[in-house]
């Protein structure tokens, strides 16, 4: 099909080509299947659609959720998921819900409903992107959306303060994705070399987690030690959204030497450390007192420490 | 009349626990046996008086709650523990968690599959042990799709569907109860159901959506099952308890129309699959049909 495809969603950050779940979930999607996606990335002017974001606008109309998305993209023969067997697509339907259920209720505390979080990283990040005055008021929006999802859906009796409701959802979250990585084992992809509809969902479930810098971070520990989870994630990044979130790339896997692979993982990885030197540097002085001593070192030192932490 | 907890007398020779200076109260456990919280009762064996508590099976019970009860009543036969299922009006609020069905067992209380499950597990007796990791992450997904799909499938059917809702669900979710407390409770329940609906994206699916939806998922079930006995090969495990509850009740209970059932008649190894499980572990053991 020839009609332009746009995509409006939110933007990116932290090395993300979008910092939203779903949106990341639609874009990962269109480029394992090679949809020709115009994304249009959601800023401060009146322009756009804002609510019920990814939409994707074609010449019929309007479809709106990640999962009709992807149906409307596969009736147009965009299909990620051709070579999977039967059971595979059976299996695919079964770990979306796992990471519905369990996954989504403590990704969405850790971005919405955690004051810290909320308030120093969600809140201004997207209220920089929506125009004045509802900028005031979508945040807040939002976030009681996420509050109402999770109670509604866990915090029924016996769970009867919000302190047990978290308690448990990390520790579901936790299992969910001990329960991913044991999956995914050692090989590239959830199904073999090619990346499929489950790949495109766990990537746009984790990589947020994965990447976005957060000062409550348990959960984002917990992932960070799962390396074959990381590893997908940066894989998955470095060769598909290796010429910036935003346009069309041409590039498909069969195109991309392995060794560029490698060399691009190097490089992003590089990226994230003068990243990270700069959040460290630029923080708030909420810092807890004895972690001062750490800013203090000279650069160099630090990037040595750094890259101690991060060498496997 | 003594306050508790009482201390043992100095003069009674066999308090317990023995204190190894005689006279003086060291502890201050009461002297009687230690009732274990939930986790660690390994020791006790299932006793022969396990009750499983649901609504009354003829006039109240609705098919979401018939079929978990179900599903836990199949669990508990694949691991050969006895239960009797006792029908109460309220067994809705005598549950710890507000969900049925809920098993009393010595003087545990537990709720739901999903803690039955652990509970079980905790005694000794599991279904799932032989899985190894990837099969046990498995099952636990699809598990998870049964919950996601089926489950709110039948919810949004039986409460946010007009027809069905106006003409059986408020009819028979207020049956127990007196004019006007049976509309009360049914427009409140149906308000909650509604308000879960939206938070989780099905408030504005239409019933053909749902449908679809549920297609989907007995097709995932039977690309899945495909030609085995059980969804793990030989041995039955709670994936199939909770498969055959849902699965059963859908194809037996009717309602307004016959759309739902026909979505799962479409794929005969599910069939195949409800039969083996009725057979084999319901009618051979004597306990008659199931209504």
């Amino acid at each position: 099909m020839a009609a332009p495809l746009e995509l409006s969603c939110w933007g990116g950050g932290w090395g993300l080509p979008s910092v939203h779940s779903e949106s990341l979930v639609v874009m990962a999607y269109a480029k394992f299947s090679g949809a020709p996606l115009k994304v249009n990335v959601i800023d401060n002017t009146w322009r756009g659609p804002r609510g019920d974001v990814p939409i994707l606008t074609t010449e019929d109309g309007i479809v709106s959720q990640p999962a009709k998305i992807l149906n409307f993209l596969r009736k147009q023969k965009y299909n990620a998921d051709c070579e999977l067997s039967a059971k595979q697509g059976a299996d695919t339907l079964a770990y979306i819900a796992l990471l519905e259920e369990k996954l989504l209720p403590a990704v969405l505390h850790t971005f919405w409903v955690e004051n810290d979080n909320y308030f120093t990283v969600t809140k201004p990040w997207f209220a920089s992107r929506i125009p004045f005055p509802l900028s005031l008021i979508l945040p807040g929006r939002m976030s009681r959306g996420a509050l109402n999802r999770i109670l509604l859906t866990r915090g029924e009796p016996p769970l009867y303060h919000i302190q047990e409701v978290e308690a448990q959802i990390y520790r579901d979250a936790k299992e969910c994705l001990n329960l991913l990585s044991n999956r995914l084992g050692t090989s590239q992809f959830f199904f073999g070399d090619t990346p499929s509809t489950l790949d495109a969902y766990v990537f746009g479930f984790l990589a947020p987690l994965y990447k976005v810098r957060f000062p409550k971070v348990h959960l984002q520990e917990h992932l960070k030690q799962l390396s074959n989870l990381c590893r997908l994630c940066d894989d998955i990044l470095g060769s598909y959204f290796r010429h910036g979130p935003m346009g069309i790339s041409p590039a498909g896997p069969e195109m991309i030497d392995v060794n560029l692979r490698k060399l691009t993982q190097l490089v992003n990885k590089e990226s994230n450390l003068i990243e990270k030197m700069d959040d460290n540097l630029r923080q708030s002085p909420q810092l807890l007192p004895r972690k001062l001593p750490t800013l203090k070192l000279t650069p160099a030192e630090e990037e040595n420490n750094s890259l101690q932490r991060l060498s496997p | 009349m003594q306050a508790w907890p009482h201390f043992p007398d100095e003069e009674t020779e066999d308090a317990w626990p023995r204190s190894p200076c005689r006279g003086k109260v060291l502890s201050t456990l009461p002297p009687r046996r230690f009732v274990p919280l939930h986790g660690g009762l390994a020791t006790e064996p299932w006793p022969e008086n396990a009750t499983l508590y649901q609504q009354l099976r003829g006039e109240q019970i609705l098919l979401s709650d018939n079929a978990a009860s179900l599903a836990v009543q199949a669990f508990l036969q694949m691991c050969n523990l006895p239960v009797k299922v006792v029908c109460r009006a309220n067994a809705e609020y005598m549950s710890p968690s507000g969900k049925v069905p809920f098993i009393h067992v010595g003087n545990q209380v537990v709720s739901e599959l999903g803690p039955i499950v652990q509970f079980v597990k905790a005694k000794g007796h599991s279904l799932s042990d032989g899985l190894d990791e990837v099969q046990k992450a498995e099952m636990k997904a699809y598990m998870e799709l049964v919950n996601n799909m089926l489950l709110t499938a039948e919810l949004y059917l039986q409460w946010c569907d007009e027809a069905t809702a106006g003409e059986i669900t408020h009819a028979r979710y207020g049956s127990p109860y007196p004019w006007p407390l049976n509309h009360i409770l049914a427009y409140q329940k149906q308000w909650e159901v509604k308000r879960k609906m939206k938070a989780i994206g099905w408030g504005n699916k239409t019933l053909d959506q749902v449908l679809e939806d549920v297609d989907q998922c007995c097709q995932a079930l039977s690309q899945r099952l495909g030609t085995q006995p059980y969804f793990f090969n030989k041995q039955p495990t709670e994936l199939d308890a909770l498969v055959f509850g849902h699965l059963y009740t859908i194809l037996t209970t009717q309602l307004t129309s016959d759309e739902l059932s026909e979505k799962v008649k479409n794929y005969s190894n599910l069939l195949a699959f409800c039969r083996r499980i009725e057979q084999h572990y319901f009618e051979d053991r004597g306990k008659g049909r199931l209504s």
